[in-house]
């Protein structure tokens, strides 16, 4: 069982990218997804800390590079992926 | 196409739309076609000096809210220069209908911001004079190559200057400059068409600098606009292309009890209800003055409340501070009857659609029965209780806002009554046409003198039934056409003995060879029913034919889901169809003096035109 927060991300990656959230998984990265260019990782940054209720460092800006990179830094926050 | 996507964001509004939604949908109609969308296309160019991108997907968003399906053109960073001053570049090839200017002033001059101290006093005016100019000519630059509107923002005002408290001591440090910057690139901007100012400092100011401002994506990504400051901006920007497509709305239904005063009158009597001086009547008087104010600026004010007319006729004329009178508003169904039913008497007796409408009602039934039965109505739902929102909630949306505010609009309300009048009359006329001769009607037909021009723009912008082609116009365009040999712009101004109504009706006739072509051709509701719309017809064919020459008239009626009332309109001035098949194209031969006559009630007096019409 994927947990809330596991599907708001999927829902927020969907979203702002304009892909399918059954094609979000861990595979799901700026290298695979055509969409996600820096500007949209910008739109990104700033549709997950609105979701999410966080406040991302500059340097947690840059790393959310993919789906799974995504989860590790927003569990340094404090958000729960854990099924 | 995701359909659904679309749909639910029309189901909400900016106020619940998260920036992950606008993302959603931005990306949906950016992959999906206008016919798709079944919407007319408009297209942005946004030209800026920093990362502007997240402001796209609001404004895609927004756009589609207002009915179109947005296009957009996003200028290379940093290089609006080159852009506007290539004739063949990319944004003129792109051929935008609005044009967004936005600057950031700290990446346009560090002098003025963040070294602000290090320059030198004369350094600074000298930095403050070419700001100035390199606006100037952008503006300039967009306005030879293309016409569209520009909305130009101005510059938020520092929050944390150099010199704190001390900065505000004097007109020469950073705060009065950046001041005194805005004030000139305004007086610029208010003497050049089709520019529009966007207050930055304002809409900072409304929900904090701090908040609408990020460092981090700054410095990360040249990106100065916080998360928080996305929707409002975006929205800010939309209200000006709604404004300037005619979208204004044109009436406020005001619902009475617990909405315009606390209590209910029929139970509390007019002594009992709470309006007045203190808490909570002071909520009241404070909404009852911004709706007065909204009256001043040309809204028209309307009651639908479910009552006994004559008490909430009581507290209009005898109590004492109740700042609405019964004289302001222009329309009233107090009644037991339904309000959907009820807001359609005063939109036909009003004579305007019902998407002109703002509903405000404190009762959450009320309010989502008429959102769910009369969707094009606008609804502000006043949550019950919290009447210290009430004055706000009314402003915020900015469902009123213009880009114009003319004579007109002072005397509108005023005109309503006399239309009211004038209805009395009717009804003790003998026959229309004994009633519509004892108005003793004149209409004047003209070009338009310059003080005209802002009215005559504004009527091609609002004019949504009476309207053949509606083809919106800016001043520019006016002008223009005004300029141009092979154009005429007629302004039709009607009186009659009750009042002067004013400047109502434009008509726009293009001229090649043979050949006039009616281009634009409306009239503002107020003046329907009089038979002036005939007089102006026949005035501007006979000029074209007696004046211009023209052997042919060419109208042409597009259809709208808001102008079917003149449908038949060319058909009915004994124009013919060019396609039989079709409704929008007709013409008229002129030869032998053939063509609509003034009707026999109306006197045409000119004073305005210098070709000489009978």
């Amino acid at each position: 069982m994927p947990s809330g927060n596991d599907t708001k991300l999927k829902q927020t990656l969907a979203q702002v990218l304009g892909v399918p959230e059954s094609g979000i998984g861990d595979e799901t990265s700026m290298d695979t997804v055509p969409q996600w260019d820096s500007l949209k990782h910008l739109n990104l940054v700033l549709a997950i800390e609105e979701q999410f209720g966080v406040s991302l460092t500059e340097e947690q800006s840059f790393e959310i590079l993919s789906y799974p990179l995504a989860k590790a830094v927003l569990a340094e926050h404090g958000i729960d992926f854990a099924a | 196409m995701n359909a659904d996507i679309l749909a639910d964001f029309l189901s909400g509004s900016h106020e619940t739309s998260t920036y992950a939604r606008y993302a959603a949908v931005a990306n949906v109609l950016e992959s999906s076609t206008p016919e798709q969308t079944g919407l007319p296309v408009l297209k942005v160019a946004l030209l800026r000096n920093f990362t502007a991108e997240p402001l796209v997907p609001v404004l895609a968003g927004e756009i589609f809210r207002a009915g179109y399906h947005p296009r957009f053109y996003v200028g290379d960073f940093d290089a609006i220069q080159a852009d506007v001053l290539d004739p063949n570049s990319r944004l003129y090839a792109f051929q935008p209908d609005f044009i967004i200017l936005a600057q950031w002033l700290e990446a346009l001059s560090p002098a003025l911001t963040t070294a602000f101290i290090s320059t030198s006093p004369p350094d600074r005016a000298a930095e403050e004079e070419r700001i100035r100019l390199h606006v100037r000519t952008i503006v300039g630059a967009l306005n030879a190559n293309v016409r569209a509107p520009i909305l130009l923002n101005n510059f938020p005002l520092p929050t944390q200057p150099t010199l704190g408290i001390l900065d505000s001591q004097s007109t020469g440090y950073q705060t009065h400059t950046i001041l005194r910057l805005n004030a000139a690139i305004l007086a610029d901007s208010a003497e050049t068409s089709d520019v529009s100012i966007v207050d930055f400092m304002r809409v900072f100011a409304a929900h904090g600098t701090a908040n609408f401002v990020d460092e981090r994506y700054w410095h990360v990504a040249r990106a100065p606009l916080s998360q928080k400051a996305l929707v409002p901006i975006g929205t800010e920007y939309v209200k000006f292309i709604r404004a300037l497509r005619g979208q204004a709305k044109k009436c406020l239904v005001l619902d009475c009890d617990n909405t315009l005063w606390g209590g209910v009158v029929g139970e509390d009597g007019l002594a009992g209800i709470q309006l007045g001086p203190t808490y909570p009547g002071s909520c009241f008087v404070a909404l009852q003055r911004e709706i007065l104010n909204l009256h001043d600026r040309g809204v028209i004010l309307a009651l639908c409340s479910k009552n006994n007319e004559a008490d909430v006729l009581e507290v209009l004329r005898d109590h004492p501070d109740s700042v609405l009178k019964e004289e302001h508003f222009a329309a009233r169904q107090i009644n037991w009857d339904d309000k959907v039913t009820n807001l359609r008497r005063i939109a036909e007796e009003l004579n305007i659609g019902l998407d002109s409408l703002v509903f405000v009602d404190d009762n959450p039934f009320e309010a989502t029965f008429v959102r769910e039965q009369l969707p094009d109505v606008a609804v502000i739902a006043l949550p019950p209780k919290a009447f210290a929102s009430y004055r706000s909630l009314l402003t915020a949306p900015g469902y009123f806002d213009t880009l114009s505010y003319t004579a007109e609009d002072r005397r509108k309300n005023a005109m309503y009554g006399e239309n009211r009048r004038r209805k009395a009359l009717e009804s003790t006329a003998l026959s229309l046409d004994a009633y519509l001769s004892s108005l003793d009607l004149e209409v004047d037909i003209g070009n338009p003198s310059e003080v005209d021009v802002p009215r005559v723009a504004q009527l091609t912008q609002k004019t949504n039934q009476f309207n053949l082609s509606t083809v919106r116009n800016t001043e520019g365009d006016i002008r223009a056409f005004m300029a141009a040999d092979a154009f005429d712009v007629f302004a039709l101004k009607v009186r009659d003995r009750v009042a002067d109504l004013g400047l109502v009706g434009v008509a726009i006739v293009a001229y090649d060879g043979p050949t006039a072509t009616i281009e634009s051709f409306l009239m503002s509701c107020r003046a329907i029913g009089r038979g002036a719309e005939d007089a102006f017809l026949a005035v501007v064919v006979r000029h074209a034919a007696e004046v211009r020459g023209s052997e042919v008239i060419v109208g042409t009626y597009a259809a709208t889901n808001k102008n079917e009332l003149v449908r038949d309109f060319y058909l009915r001035h004994g124009f013919v169809r060019i396609d039989e098949s079709r409704d929008d194209r007709w013409s008229l031969t002129t030869t032998g003096g053939h063509g609509p006559n003034v009707p026999a009630w109306i006197r045409v007096t000119n004073g305005v035109d210098t070709h000489a019409i009978r």
